[in-house]
């Protein structure tokens, strides 16, 4: 496993939020240019529009009639624009290029209703000129014109919403990192999965040859003294490269939480006396010795687990004393049960070295120690008992040996 | 019919296994194994020979043993033991719910292959077990009769209530193993076997004062201290 390669849920989460942050940004750029690019082809046509003080300076009165500079005349047409000029009787008293079907004369409501709307489909726009009105109109279709108009409450109102507008949004992000950075780790679990059950699926085939022929042949009378003994190495470490390839599939599972927990209520004090009863009967006589211990109010404690794992966790905490225990005298596991409070609390300890202290280095760092070696099948025992939401302790005692402490949730 | 007249059908694409387990389960006295490589051949293979179980894989060249084990229901009720590679296949398998016989993780050893074997064949087919003394649990000094639910001692036979039988039942099955107060309870009160211990210890002295010539030193029924009893 090359640990360098991987990538920790919090920064995974930290790039993908990051990615959808950029793009989110790109977006309101790519949005803001375009809002930009418009604005900018409308005010080069905007450019062109001549307000009505340019024109009235353009405009000189002499012998009773008005009379427009030929400058100005060109940029209104350049402009596509039209004027006419009332007086204070709403009479025109002078236009320029004013469409035929416009009238010659306007009342206060003609007024009132151009100023804001159309005049026969001609948008205007209205200068006052003293007594008089200049009225600037363009060509139909040329310009949308709407009058609008909204409480100032609800402008406030919307001035907050966008600030809301815009944190919503970054909690949108949020929500999206999440979800994408779950899809991408689930995925890459999954093919990750995948390929360690393929391996052991290679494996296994013939390692059931393996397993099956030494066997065979190990219960062969035709073999020497030395050739049994040879087949017993094969038998047994074939044993070990089985639990190998069992343990290394339970411990991908259950580091990342695809191991689908068939959780059952289960009385743990059955539990423990029927993994003793089963290691008890599978051990030579008098290899070791175990005392089980249920104190009186724990045998009626129920919790929710799966029992096959929780079988499996306490083989390995058996397995393990018993391959680390000394020579000289027999291994004693004692395994002592009780209730506290809401708790259901298991103690496994032996008689044994105790855990040499890079192991318990390892343990204390926990689920984050995934690449550790030496704690294999007590790494096991760990997650197993985190994965049921419980809480775990290895320990040397204080006149040696192993113990492992552990609780569980108690149910009703 | 014993055990060994019924008919094994072996599926698994690999010619060396099928060879080693056709090996385990003559030299343990079944003499027709038939045995395929794929889906196909075991489909054909099936209807030409109708062994009585089958021993599967679950990953074939041209299909999954799921696959072909739902095909093979639509027809027979054979009991079916899968052989798998993986561990997921186990979660699978219940997952779908398909009710097989049993279920083997290789690699395995001979003995839990026949063990399994046997186990299904005696539950399937309600075969009794080879030796033909079913029903007896010989104690050296004394006999119990499973079949009448007595103890003979000294030439005189007692009668076992009826939960002293479920205990002696239960250690015989197990003869040699330790069973747990657990289990014992359970097999005695079926559900809900929390709170009998007491009871327990009762009917295991009254059972111990008809199969032991001294109750207060036992020779045959052992308590295993904590754990449960054994019998010898």
């Amino acid at each position: 496993m090359k640990r360098k390669n991987r990538v920790s849920g919090v920064s995974a989460f930290v790039y993908v939020t990051f990615a959808m942050a950029v793009i989110f940004f790109l977006t309101m750029l790519l949005e803001i240019g375009f809002l930009i690019l418009v604005n900018y082809r409308y005010s080069l046509y905007h450019q062109r529009y001549i307000d009505g003080e340019s024109i009235r300076d353009a405009l000189t009165f002499a012998d009773g009639e008005y009379r427009l500079s030929e400058d100005m005349q060109r940029q209104l047409k350049e402009a596509e624009q039209w004027v006419m000029l009332l007086d204070g009787e709403g009479d025109v008293v002078w236009s320029y290029e004013k469409p035929e079907e416009i009238g010659e004369s306007y009342r206060l409501s003609d007024i009132a209703r151009m100023s804001k709307w159309y005049l026969k489909d001609y948008p205007v726009h209205i200068y006052v000129w003293d007594d008089r009105m200049m009225v600037m109109g363009r060509p139909k279709n040329s310009i949308w014109k709407y009058n609008v108009e909204f409480p100032m409450r609800w402008m406030r109102f919307m001035a907050n919403a966008g600030v809301w507008m815009l944190a919503l949004n970054f909690l949108w992000i949020l929500l999206l990192s999440v979800f994408f950075t779950r899809k991408w780790f689930k995925s890459r679990e999954e093919v990750r999965l995948e390929w360690i059950g393929g391996i052991s699926h290679d494996i296994r085939t013939p390692l059931a040859l393996v397993m099956g022929y030494a066997d065979a042949l190990g219960s062969s009378e035709n073999l020497s003294d030395g050739e049994r003994r040879q087949m017993a190495v094969i038998r047994r470490q074939s044993a070990v490269m089985k639990e190998l390839v069992e343990d290394l599939n339970l411990t991908s599972a259950l580091e990342y939480s695809m191991q689908a927990l068939r959780v059952e209520k289960l009385r743990p004090a059955a539990v423990l006396r029927e993994i003793a009863a089963d290691f008890l009967d599978d051990a030579k006589e008098g290899e070791f010795e175990v005392t089980v211990e249920i104190l009186r109010e724990a045998e009626d404690a129920w919790i929710k687990a799966d029992r096959r794992l929780l079988i499996r966790a306490f083989r390995n905490l058996f397995h393990n004393s018993l391959r680390h225990s000394g020579q000289d005298e027999k291994t004693v596991i004692c395994l002592r049960m009780w209730s506290e409070k809401r708790w259901c609390r298991i103690r496994f300890s032996d008689n044994g070295a105790g855990y040499p202290p890079e192991v318990l280095e390892q343990l204390a760092v926990g689920k984050k120690n995934r690449a550790a070696r030496h704690i294999r099948g007590l790494g096991i025992v760990q997650k197993v008992v985190l994965a049921h939401g419980g809480k775990i302790r290895f320990e040397n005692g204080r006149e040696g040996g192993c113990v492992c402490e552990m609780r569980f949730r108690a149910v009703r | 019919m014993n055990f060994y007249e019924y008919k094994i059908m072996l599926v698994d694409d690999e010619p060396e296994l099928r060879k080693m387990v056709s090996g385990f389960l003559e030299k343990e006295g079944f003499r027709e194994i038939v045995s395929a490589g794929s889906c196909r051949e075991a489909w054909n293979l099936f209807d030409r020979e109708a062994p009585h179980l089958i021993l599967l894989d679950v990953m074939l060249p041209d299909g999954d043993g799921f696959g072909l084990f739902g095909q093979l229901r639509t027809k027979s009720e054979v009991p079916v033991i899968f052989l798998s590679a993986r561990d997921e296949d186990e979660n699978r398998l219940k997952g779908l719910g398909l009710g097989a016989d049993d279920y083997i993780t290789k690699p395995f050893l001979a003995k839990e292959l026949i063990l399994r074997v046997r186990a299904v064949l005696k539950r399937v087919y309600r075969i009794r077990d080879a030796g033909g003394d079913a029903g007896l649990v010989d104690l050296g000094d004394c006999l119990v009769n499973l079949g009448s639910g007595t103890v003979q001692r000294q030439g005189a036979e007692t009668a076992l209530t009826a939960k002293e039988y479920a205990i002696i039942e239960k250690l015989a099955a197990n003869r040699g193993r330790i069973v747990t107060i657990d289990a014992l309870c359970e097999s005695v009160w079926k559900e809900g076997n929390y709170g009998y211990e007491n009871t327990l210890v009762v009917h295991i002295r009254r059972l111990r004062e008809k199969i032991e010539a001294d109750a207060s030193h036992p020779k045959h029924l052992i308590t295993v201290r904590g754990l449960g009893y054994k019998l010898v």
